[in-house]
């Protein structure tokens, strides 16, 4: 069948569902399954046009759908295997979220369906709106129904005063920064030649002509974009509103605004940086602005997410740290594309390999706190323990995607983090700054692992323990542990098989960059099936392979197996042992909260009104305003005087007090001060010279 | 495929074969400082054994617990044969790097606090908490001297790291990174003063407080070989020297020059009392800072 046709299809399937489900809202089942089959059957067919164009080549549509002459806009659509990356990640999320949400919205039985599948399938349909069109005017139209359809998921729990003040804040910050993106574009339409126009191309040209011409304004529309796609993708610290509308949404909804809409961040990037401006020293100079926002958000979202006891705030503030490392590895690839062609593809391949890892394990994340939550009805991380033996499945998924996130071999997360590191700080060598960001990438890695070994500790390992509800028997309803399964299998395969996605990246790369800019796949990323090695003009400077990584571990298992049963011991179950005493678990328990203590409190200070914890302001009381003090302070400051002559003054008469105890009065020490003087001339002047 | 095959059996003897030998020496020396006889040097090898055979006592119902220590000795196992001993090249060199192997490392780290956590244990929680803060505080150390070999060797491969520092002879940034990795493997092994996590007299043994028969067995196995495995990276690609060209004289020098450092770690073990978990985390971080330094000269070129 015609891709273009089948797209039409999946959009239409979206909007139809959206339909159909305010039809029905009243029979929440009907209305749950419908939404579901729509999305199922979009799903299908994206993930079929996906294959395709990775098999085929790009799908292009010549003729524009829609044309506006008046604004000399069209509804142009072309699919490149950037897009079909996207189209591939929407199809899953898509899917896993849906049905996870049909058994999970029966939580919220005083609220209205109506306020959650509609606008959940219009905010998929809206993200393929914002991939598949060539043309800014509607991008920022695409872009701008998603913000609105994410808003109305947000406030979804309309009676809770914390989800509509975190609902506000959002719409507020994300309509200035769609703001961003429309004086941007406006100011790049005006540039195009007669007659005006908002497609891509002519965007591209008009960009180059203000490059050439070497204009300002291209900082001016530059830093505009950046702002625009960075807000929403939660890079500190303008996406400070993510941690609290990402708590708040339903977990369904905060899984795919992780995996779907956070990304279009990068996307947005990645198409304006790479394919709009054309490579120049401006990309030199943008590059290492995106990577450092990247590496702050690393640093201060990662830090922050380890003082979090709420499952779903941590897992938001992970959010931020992880995007900050797709920034690094995308910042770091425009930054070199002036430089070095091979280092620039490689790290911006990392970058969108974490994307697309990142898309498998954080949504997975999201719902297993989704349906801690479902079984239990807390967020609170204190206030579980030991659900490994209630949910044993959630337990599992949950252990695949936190070691994928960490970055332990051979799961998801360690791939393309080893490409982050590796390609950062082997560039670094020519720009220490990214060796220094290289190593703060590594550093917070490990601290990604403590913050996901205490998540996993306290909900699912330890004493069985559950405040408050008491419904623990059994697992999630299977239509909860499907999705759950399914990321965590891509988690899995990704790590294992890494030359798939990286191949399918390098293509998605290699097409937007200019013709015969990248060099060969196999130059690049080796030959080591199934994995990769980093290949730069001087030769293999890293290499993993997880098949021989797996056969090791596997023969050593069985060697350890066997090892250990050799000695035919006994086997017995005993009580855990507390020191000789009986306790009540409530009392012997190690709550969330006090792992960590003394490292975290290394990250913890305030500053006036002002909380600090792991980096993160927190405002604890608002700013008052005392105008007795500033008004001193005002005369403080006009008294020069005070602060600029007298210190410099009394300075002077201390330093000349001191100089004075050289006079003894002995004749003697005068001499030796001369014999010293000569001395200390003598060697200068012997010195200098040499030097 | 012989070379892979080879050198891995040779890795996996001084790894694990080995190891429980050097800890028999390191606990004879301080039984000579505390004027004691001490136990024979072979004494490890029949601990290990009557572990194996003593009973296995778990915690009640199914639990993570039980996988968990098979997995730490496959890490560990695997860590072994990432780094090269005595012959200047990995055995699994051409299939991972170096940051492979501080990942395999920590993945061993993960497995002892998984295990801890799923004992349900609060000593053993206490002491999870305290190896993941140790962690995150030494492996920066590890990874900046790492990487300042990287630099310098202009590879993360393990084997040229070895190959560079051989042909260009000693560097300042080396020498500092060495320095600093050498404060950092008292507690990379788990020696006094930073035994933190395990602190017998505090918490009772910690991570492997619920520990028991084969388990606790392939636990200790893995402590020791822990041990050697980060000896032979340090004597390898920190000291490479010297080099013969004779494979049997070079892993005999490999073999003595991880003796050497066994015997420095265990006289620094015996002196030392343990210290505080907020002081080694306040202590590590400065080092963290401070071993940037070997970075910067490695930057230009020192």
């Amino acid at each position: 069948m015609e891709p273009i046709l089948l797209l039409f299809i999946g959009f239409l399937s979206l909007i139809l569902g959206a339909v159909v489900a305010i039809a029905t809202h009243r029979l929440r089942w009907v209305c749950s399954w419908a939404s579901f089959s729509f999305v199922l059957l979009s799903a299908v067919c994206f993930f079929y046009i996906a294959i395709l164009v990775f098999t085929g080549g790009p799908v292009i549509m010549t003729e524009p759908l829609i044309f506006l002459p008046g604004v000399g806009s069209s509804l142009t659509i072309a699919i490149d295997p950037l897009s079909a990356l996207l189209l591939l990640i929407i199809s899953i999320i898509s899917t896993c979220t849906t049905l996870f949400s049909v058994r999970y919205t029966a939580r919220y039985q005083s609220e209205s369906l109506v306020r959650y599948y509609p606008f959940l399938l219009l905010l998929f349909a809206s993200i393929v709106g914002v991939v598949a069109v060539r043309d800014m005017l509607f991008f920022i139209a695409f872009w701008e129904i998603m913000t609105l359809t994410s808003y109305a998921l947000v406030v979804f729990e309309r009676g809770n005063e914390i989800s509509l003040r975190a609902g506000f804040i959002y719409f507020l910050v994300t309509h200035v920064a769609t703001a961003c993106l429309i004086i941007a574009a406006i100011m790049l339409y005006v540039q195009t030649q007669a007659p005006h126009s908002f497609g891509f191309t002519a965007l591209k040209t008009s960009l180059e002509m203000l490059v050439i011409n070497h204009s300002g304004l291209v900082h001016i529309v530059l830093a505009l974009f950046f702002i625009g796609f960075v807000t929403k993708a939660g890079i500190l610290p303008f996406g400070f509103w993510l941690p609290a509308a990402y708590t708040v949404a339903p977990s369904g909804a905060s899984a795919a605004f992780a995996g779907t809409m956070t990304k279009l961040g990068i996307y947005g990037v990645v198409r304006v940086f790479c394919e709009l401006l054309p490579i120049s020293h401006y990309s030199y100079m943008w590059g290492q602005v995106i990577a450092i926002f990247g590496a702050i958000s690393i640093f201060v979202g990662t830090m922050s997410a380890l003082t979090q006891d709420d499952s779903k705030r941590l897992m938001s503030f992970h959010v931020i740290g992880q995007i900050g490392y797709m920034f690094l590895g995308v910042g770091l690839g425009i930054f070199l594309l002036p430089i070095n062609p091979a280092q620039a593809t490689m790290a911006l391949i990392s970058g969108i390999f974490h994307l697309l890892n990142h898309t498998m394990y954080k949504p997975c994340l999201f719902l297993n706190a989704g349906s801690i939550l479902y079984k239990t009805g807390t967020r609170d991380l204190n206030k579980v323990g030991g659900l490994l033996k209630v949910m044993p499945f959630t337990a599992t998924t949950a252990i695949i995607a936190s070691l994928s996130i960490a970055g332990v071999p051979p799961f998801s997360g360690f791939s393309s983090k080893l490409m982050i590191f590796e390609s950062s700080i082997m560039s670094g060598i020519d720009s220490p700054h990214f060796i220094i960001l290289g190593i703060v990438a590594i550093f917070i890695s490990a601290v990604t692992l403590a913050s996901f070994l205490k998540f996993l500790n306290s909900a699912f390992l330890g004493k069985l323990h559950v405040e408050g509800e008491t419904d623990t028997q059994g697992d999630v309803p299977l239509s909860m542990k499907i999705p759950q399964g399914l990321l965590a299998f891509f988690c899995l395969l990704f790590g294992v098989v890494p030359w798939l996605p990286v191949r399918m990246i390098y293509s998605a790369i290699s097409y937007i960059l200019p013709v015969n800019y990248s060099p060969a796949s196999g130059a690049l990323l080796g030959t080591a099936l199934p994995g990769f090695s980093l290949n730069s003009g001087q030769g293999t400077f890293g290499i993993w392979n997880p098949l021989w990584f797996l056969i090791a571990m596997v023969t050593l298992f069985a060697l350890g197996f066997f090892i250990s049963k050799a000695g035919m011991a006994r086997t017995r179950e005993a009580e855990t042992w507390y020191g000789g005493r009986e306790h009540a678990v409530e009392h012997v328990r190690y709550v969330s909260h006090s792992f960590y203590n003394p490292f975290k409190q290394l990250f913890v200070f305030t500053i006036g009104g002002i909380r600090f914890e792991g980096m993160y302001p927190r405002v604890l009381y608002p700013p008052r305003v005392n105008l007795s003090r500033i008004i001193s302070g005002i005369k403080t400051i006009s008294n020069i005087d005070q602060w600029l002559y007298f210190p410099f003054a009394r300075g002077f008469l201390r330093l000349s007090r001191w100089f004075s105890r050289v006079h003894v009065g002995i004749p003697q020490v005068y001499i030796l001060w001369i014999i010293i003087g000569v001395i200390a001339a003598m060697i200068v002047l012997f010195a200098l010279p040499a030097g | 495929m012989s070379f892979v095959i080879g050198f891995s059996l040779l890795n996996l003897f001084i790894a694990l074969g080995l190891s429980p030998l050097f800890e028999g020496v390191a606990r004879k020396l301080r039984a000579l400082v505390h004027s004691r006889i001490g136990p024979p040097v072979i004494q490890p090898y029949y601990d290990l054994l009557k572990l194996l055979g003593k009973e296995n006592i778990k915690p009640q119902g199914k639990s993570f617990a039980q996988v968990a220590p098979w997995i730490c000795f496959a890490a560990i196992a695997t860590a072994a044969l990432l780094v090269p001993m005595g012959t200047g090249r990995a055995p699994f060199g051409a299939f991972g790097d170096s940051i492979l192997f501080i990942y395999v490392v920590t993945l061993v780290a993960v497995c002892l606090i998984m295990t801890a956590a799923a004992s349900e244990n609060p000593f053993a929680m206490v002491g999870a908490s305290r190896e993941m803060m140790l962690q995150l505080t030494v492996e920066p150390v590890l990874v900046i001297a790492v990487v300042t070999a990287a630099i310098n060797a202009r590879s993360f491969d393990l084997g040229h790291m070895v190959n560079w520092y051989h042909f260009h002879g000693p560097s300042i940034s080396m020498i500092i990174a060495s320095l600093f990795l050498f404060l950092a493997l008292q507690a990379q092994v788990g020696k006094l003063p930073f035994d933190i996590a395990e602190a017998e007299s505090e918490i009772v043994g910690g991570l492997f407080i619920e520990q028991s028969g084969p388990k606790y067995a392939l636990l200790r196995w893995t402590m020791m070989a822990k041990q050697i495995i980060f000896v032979s990276l340090f004597t390898q690609v920190f000291i490479p020297w010297p080099e013969t060209g004779n494979l049997a004289l070079d892993i005999l020098i490999h073999l003595a020059k991880v003796l050497v450092l066994v015997i420095i770690i265990s006289l620094i073990d015996v002196v030392n009392p343990r210290l505080r978990i907020d002081q080694a985390v306040k202590y590590y971080l400065i080092l963290v800072f401070f071993s940037l330094a070997g970075v910067a000269f490695a930057v230009i070129g020192a």
